[in-house]
């Protein structure tokens, strides 16, 4: 209806019941959409967000039900395949069990002369490996070299590359100061790989001769039946022979310093790790919400007051009071320092809820269906649980969803400093700092904890984002 | 839905553009990361060790920490044992070839209770006064003085009088020690020592100007100049925390020997992967290698070498009333899982280390060759079987069920945990024990071992002289080191045996008797017996590693200058060496 018809007045009366017809024009022609919803709509067409929510899932999923699946041992210490990269499972052969080993004596051996120096000394002639070399042992020997008698003992070196350029030996693994003894075994962290091994003579004083004589020799892996019937790779010892081959046990993402399977680590410390960071957020968030919305409705002194008490508690060091809750709480050395850390964390961080809500609450409380419920004689309690913070509700999930990283974090820093879980309890923090110590050696143990707590946060932090963008209710009006 | 449809589309170029952006964004830094690390790999891997300086005679090296004493009186750590033994010398020394030659005392004489030094007449102090007998009668005095608090007054026990003047019970001038003239010392000793001489180059047993000492005014050795040298070096700079530079000391009676002019400590640093960066950059001419830096040493082709420290580490119980780990049959399961090779060649992966089998390292002298070759350590193998029967025994003997945690103090180094954790694993694996694993730094560690708030405890020990007495004594009732509170009768007679004798076979037999107590009665488990390995600057010969003395002692080395052929590339067997590679 135009102004133009109502101004005419030609017959039709100025003011007429509508018809029905127009009632209809005016029926929504799409599904009503309750705020919620529109939220919801909201945070689909933001793919960031939703992208991340799908990882917040998924990672609750691997941390839930992933030990369920993967159901590795976390503190269980495979010593055979310490700092493995990620990759396939490796194959080894199944040998009998390691033996000590008598040694080589040469008792006819020349017998050391202290006055012979190093530089007339020769090196040991027939160097041969004794038995087949595996990861078990490799096992050397040797004849006193007869042309240059007088040695007092034998240095033994391994290296990976051929020592020939330019003489460089390699690790030096073994030493023996008994020149009769004429055989090394060497068990350093054997490798199924080819190694050099060199040995030379030593004199009284410890110097080495020049001269030295080189054996390369090929390294087979092999694992005894036994241990692999401990491991779980086989059933029954009987059933494997020598010579078999037996697969070793599968480490998807590598293992750590100590031969720990970092998946398993991975999942049990996101336990950890995201237990902290829901719970010690939501327990804070919560207290900040009471507390802002008491002060924010009370107003006028209380409100000053319990503000003030908030900025008190702002000043206050989280790292000073970490530490005295250790020593109130009793925590010694070897617990586990996640209960301090929790009550640290929430008694500390809730004044920026606390201070945001009661902004909002301030605001609200001069709104006009506030004003229209106290008239209708709604207490104070259900004004604030019913109409005030509810309103409120888009601030507490943007902060919520900011506080769980930040915890996540929080926690993180504090295990990488030593103060949050006790060994063997894995948690991403304290993953970071073992694998630290190796970072340029063996990547693996600092990239994959740091992923997730790069990608944990990430997350929180774009959901977050998304979450603000999807609530806010004003920008629900300008669409 | 043609809303949700237009909002997506408005949206989406945005997210995708913020997409490829973050992508590009981080792939660039990917690769500039990549060839930041590419050029500082060849950077350093092309640059020329150096760290020393052949011209001046200066070798450059790093120092784990800030010399913590070096008033010799009262040091107990390494760093200072280092410092002290460059720019101080005791009656006697340790040569290149660790033989004991003549320091201040030109000339000596030793009986079973008694023993006189004469004093050679060129032995001056650095401000050019002489060195008398009284200077080490006044340090001697010093050290066993109550007031003055040493740690290691009990190194002068053997004199006479020296015990109880340390307890308090007689003032420090009766220490049997007179000065019969200026240069010639005698002593009394309170029982026969054998082992007296190899004590004198012990820093405790350094003299002290006591002039000097009392001008100081308490400052004594707290700075350069508050210190007072009679050894071939000075320290001629010391910047608190920085750096320490010696020189050589020209008024030294030996100085004609010394060929270094100054060795400068320029970098104090306790991080062993900094200490490696300096050394890959050239900045000093030594640097200790770790498990993790093994791999790029062989890559960068460098000479390593290997050094056993001396020192033996244990896992020592506590057998203070109400411990669990006094029980035999708990101590015993322990021992019959501990696995010293398996922590040696799988967990540490450092050569040079031993795995342990006795307390009494393979390196101490026996009656005429090595003790241990003399009288081999007592082995146990690893029986998780039997094991669990003696856990079992030990159950029933202390009424439990269940064995509640036990603790284990351990030190806040990267080995120390890796040893702990797998320690925590091992006894957890092979006999469900539980252990609580308690971290401390070192001086923590150490008031706990003493106070007894552990149930293990990861310790160490290092000799302080070259006889298996500084290890036999440990587990003495009366030894204050004994931190479990260890008290067993039969090994107090041994090591009273071996105190007392003079007779090198009827004390050897007495510390085998030490070494098969241990063992039978599952004292201590012995874990290693620690070695390390290091690359030192090829152009830097005849420095000496030791275990007992100085370490590392480079009084007697020298700067070959570049271009002279280096310790492996020697001339002399051109042939031989051929032969040598044809072996490969």
């Amino acid at each position: 209806m135009s102004e133009a018809d109502m101004t005419t007045g030609t017959g039709v009366p100025s003011f007429a019941p509508v018809p029905t017809s127009a009632t209809e024009a005016q029926v929504i022609s799409r599904p009503s959409l309750s705020y919620w919803q529109d939220a919801w709509r909201r945070l689909k067409a933001n793919r960031r967000a939703l992208i991340s929510l799908w990882i917040v899932v998924g990672l609750l999923l691997f941390t839930v039900f992933g030990p369920f699946v993967w159901r590795v041992d976390p503190d269980d210490q495979d010593l055979d395949q310490i700092s493995k990269p990620l990759g396939p499972a490796s194959v080894a052969t199944v040998a009998t069990a390691f033996e000590p080993w008598a040694g080589v004596y040469n008792t006819l051996g020349p017998l050391p002369d202290t006055s012979v120096a190093a530089d007339r000394l020769l090196a040991p002639a027939e160097l041969v490996a004794v038995g087949e070399a595996t990861t078990q042992a490799v096992r050397l020997s040797w004849q006193p070299n007869r042309t240059a008698p007088g040695a007092s003992g034998w240095r033994v070196y391994r290296n990976l590359y051929h020592p020939a350029p330019d003489h460089a030996l390699g690790l030096p693994v073994g030493e023996i100061l008994n020149p009769a003894e004429t055989g090394f075994e060497d068990r350093l962290d054997l490798e199924p790989r080819r190694y050099f091994y060199s040995v030379l003579a030593l004199d009284a004083w410890g110097a080495e001769s020049s001269d030295y004589i080189t054996l390369s020799v090929d390294v087979k892996r092999v694992i005894t039946a036994d241990e692999a019937v401990a491991k779980g790779l086989a059933d029954d010892a009987l059933e494997l022979a020598p010579g078999d081959s037996v697969e070793l046990a599968f480490h998807p993402l590598g293992t750590d310093y100590l031969g720990r399977d970092m998946l398993a680590r991975l999942m049990h410390g996101a336990r950890v790790s995201l237990f902290i960071g829901i719970v010690a957020s939501f327990v804070y968030v919560a207290f900040g919400i009471l507390y802002g919305a008491a002060a924010g409705f009370a107003g006028g002194r209380v409100d000053q007051l319990l503000m003030r008490f908030a900025d008190f508690v702002v000043a206050l060091p989280f790292l000073l009071f970490m530490i005295l809750f250790r020593i109130l709480f009793g925590v010694e050395s070897g617990d586990s320092g996640i209960a301090p850390m929790l009550v640290a964390m929430v008694l500390l961080s809730w004044p920026a809820t606390a201070r945001l809500v009661r902004g909002q609450i301030l605001q609200i409380r001069e709104e006009g269906y506030v004003g229209a419920a106290r008239l209708l004689g709604a207490r104070s309690a259900w004004l604030v649980m019913r109409h005030m913070i509810p309103n409120t509700m888009g601030v507490i999930l943007v902060t919520l969803t900011f506080a769980v990283p930040s915890a996540i974090f929080t926690e993180a820093f504090l295990s990488f400093i030593g103060m949050g879980v006790a060994p063997p309890t894995p948690s991403w923090g304290s993953m970071c700092n073992e694998g630290l110590k190796t970072m340029l050696t063996t990547p693996h143990e600092l990239i994959a904890p740091a992923l997730f707590i790069s990608i944990t946060v990430l997350a929180f932090n774009l959901l977050g984002d998304g979450l603000r963008d999807a609530l806010d209710a004003r920008m629900r009006s300008t669409e | 839905m043609a809303e949700g449809a237009v909002q997506a589309g408005s949206r989406a170029p945005l997210d995708r553009g913020a997409l490829l952006q973050l992508l590009g964004l981080g792939l660039a830094g990917v690769v500039g990361l990549g060839a930041l690390l590419a050029v500082l790999a060849l950077w350093t891997g092309s640059g020329a060790a150096d760290g020393v300086d052949a011209a001046t005679g200066t070798v450059t090296l790093a120092l784990s920490e800030e010399p913590p004493q070096l008033d010799a009186t009262r040091t107990t750590d390494q760093v200072s044992g280092r410092i002290l033994g460059h720019v101080m010398e005791g009656l006697l020394r340790y040569d290149a070839r660790n033989r004991l030659v003549p320091g201040v005392a030109e000339s000596w004489e030793i009986g079973e209770t008694s023993a006189s030094f004469r004093l050679r007449a060129d032995a001056v102090w650095s401000n050019g006064e002489p060195i008398t007998a009284h200077d080490f009668i006044f340090a001697w005095r010093k050290a066993l003085d109550p007031a003055n608090a040493s740690q290691y007054a009990f190194i002068l026990y053997p004199l006479k009088n020296g015990e109880a003047i340390n307890r308090g019970q007689l003032p420090p001038s009766a220490l049997a020690a007179r000065a019969d003239g200026d240069r010639t010392l005698v002593v009394e000793l309170e029982r026969p020592v054998p082992y007296f001489a190899k004590l004198l180059a012990f820093p405790t047993y350094f003299p002290i100007n006591e002039t000097f000492y009392r001008s100081r005014e308490g400052r004594y050795a707290a700075d350069a100049e508050d210190l007072l040298y009679n050894g071939p070096f000075t320290i001629a700079r010391w910047v608190h925390g920085a750096s320490v530079r010696l020189e050589k000391n020209q008024r030294y009676w030996n100085a004609d020997a010394i060929r270094l002019n100054a060795i400068d400590y320029a970098y104090i640093t306790s991080d062993a992967n900094a200490s490696l960066n300096f050394y890959k950059d050239g900045k000093i001419a030594m640097t200790g290698l770790n498990s993790e830096n093994l791999r790029d040493a062989l890559q960068n082709r460098w000479n390593i070498r290997r050094f056993t420290d001396g020192s033996v580490f244990f896992m020592e119980f506590n057998y203070r009333e109400g411990r669990l780990t006094r029980n035999w049959h708990l101590r015993r399961a322990m021992q019959l899982v501990n696995d010293p090779a398996e922590l040696v060649y799988k967990v540490i992966k450092v050569p040079g280390n031993l795995p342990g089998a006795s307390l009494f390292p393979v390196w101490l002298k026996g009656v005429r060759g090595y003790f241990r070759q003399e009288y081999p350590a007592p082995t146990t193998r690893v029986n998780e079987a039997e094991a669990r029967r003696h856990l079992q025994l030990a159950k029933e003997q202390l009424g439990l069920t269940e064995m509640p945690p036990l603790v284990m103090l351990t030190g806040d180094s990267d080995s120390a945990n890796k040893q702990s954790e797998y320690y925590q694993n091992v006894f957890k694996r092979r006999l469900g024990l539980d252990i609580k694993i308690d971290r401390q730094i070192f001086k923590q560690r150490l008031a706990k071992m003493t106070s007894g708030e552990f149930d293990i405890v990861m310790a160490g020990w290092g000799p302080d002289y070259d006889d298996p007495m500084t290890f036999g004594d440990l587990f003495a009732s009366w030894n204050e080191n004994n931190r479990g509170r260890y008290a067993n009768a039969e090994l107090d007679a041994a090591v009273d045996t071996a105190r007392s004798s003079m007779d090198p076979k009827v004390r050897m037999d007495a510390m085998a008797e030490v070494q098969r107590i241990l063992h039978e009665d599952a004292v201590v488990l012995v874990n290693y017996e620690r070695g390390s390995v290091y690359v030192a600057n090829p152009q830097l010969k005849g420095v000496v590693r030791r275990a007992v003395g100085t370490d590392p002692d480079f009084t007697h080395a020298w700067i070959e200058a570049p271009g002279q052929p280096s310790d492996l590339a020697a001339t002399e067997h051109p042939s031989a060496e051929a032969e040598g590679h044809a072996g490969g």
